[in-house]
């Protein structure tokens, strides 16, 4: 989770009112404490209503096509407590789709600095992940070169149920399944199908 | 929908969970590829990068990385290697670390035949 400087709208309360700037001397275990605590408020916070601004980097539309295909009966983004915002000063999540071309990377940091803190970046599709285009003079080849990213939601397009799964992960509603994963395929059940 | 309100009046939950059930759809959709390391040597690996276009694989020595975030789910290396490289099925992949998404699988020590 990522904040503003001086931005948050977290109410101080004792306890959790520093966690924010601990100082450099505090131990290890008591910075991830408060990382914890800080990260469980904006959850609980964000958990059923959360306002989501879209961000077209320089992508082919296709993430966009699925991104609108959320709000559609079928996936009813509206059931999960998700909503599309049409400004970014009113925005708790920024959905950046598209390789970050150079032209818009003030444009994209201007975006962010103008949305209330705590806020979200979710980084969409292979694209936004660096995967399509390489760094040159027209694109910086990554979300992550200008903004913070907190979620990388893979795929080209990612699917609908692909990108509920990474709001989901984004808000602490569902605990994010791709790291424990191996992409091998094990010996006895490749014998089978092969 | 009067049966939505009256559950909602009393759990004072108006949301659901994703999914409420499986989705039928999730079968067909396009996802990243599984290896099976037993079949992998050096030169198929070189093949398997060489066809990738987006790349999200590469090799070091005697292992294969496979970026996740990376691959656009072409099917290009399934189609140059079905015996080595099969469709993986997920696709709930949303990771909180760039770093999660990148694999290491290893490759067989000597050639295959």
């Amino acid at each position: 989770m990522t904040h503003g400087p001086g931005t948050s709208p977290l109410p101080a309360t004792p306890g959790t009112a520093r966690v924010t700037g601990p100082s450099a001397e505090a131990p290890a275990g008591q910075v991830e404490r408060a990382a914890g605590q800080v990260r469980e408020r904006i959850a609980s916070q964000f958990g059923r209503s959360l306002h989501i601004r879209t961000l077209d980097t320089g992508s082919c539309a296709v993430c966009e096509q699925e991104i609108r295909l959320l709000a559609a009966p079928h996936y009813d983004l509206h059931r999960l407590g998700f909503f599309f915002t049409p400004a970014p000063r009113h925005a708790d999540l920024l959905m950046v789709t598209g390789p970050m071309i150079r032209a818009f990377g003030v444009a994209a940091r201007k975006t962010y600095d103008a949305m209330p803190g705590p806020k979200i970046v979710i980084a969409t599709g292979a694209c936004a992940l660096g995967g399509v285009y390489p760094s040159d003079a027209f694109v910086h080849g990554s979300v992550g070169e200008i903004l913070p990213v907190d979620v990388w939601i893979p795929g080209c397009p990612p699917s609908p149920l692909a990108l509920l799964q990474g709001l989901l992960v984004a808000v602490d509603r569902l605990a994010e399944k791709v790291a424990g994963l191996t992409f091998t395929a094990d010996t006895a059940a490749g014998e089978v199908a092969g | 929908m009067p049966l939505w309100f009256i559950r909602g009046l009393r759990r004072g939950v108006v949301t659901t969970h994703y999914p409420a059930r499986p989705d039928p759809s999730a079968a067909h959709l396009p996802t990243p590829p599984a290896f099976r390391p037993e079949r992998l040597d050096r030169a198929l690996a070189d093949r398997l990068c060489g066809v990738c276009p987006s790349r999200a694989l590469r090799r070091e020595d005697d292992v294969l990385i496979f970026d996740v975030g990376a691959c656009t789910a072409c099917g290009r290396c399934q189609e140059t290697a079905p015996e080595a490289v099969i469709r993986s099925g997920e696709f709930e992949l949303a990771a909180t670390d760039r770093a999660h998404l990148v694999k290491r699988i290893p490759l067989l020590r000597e050639a295959r035949p």
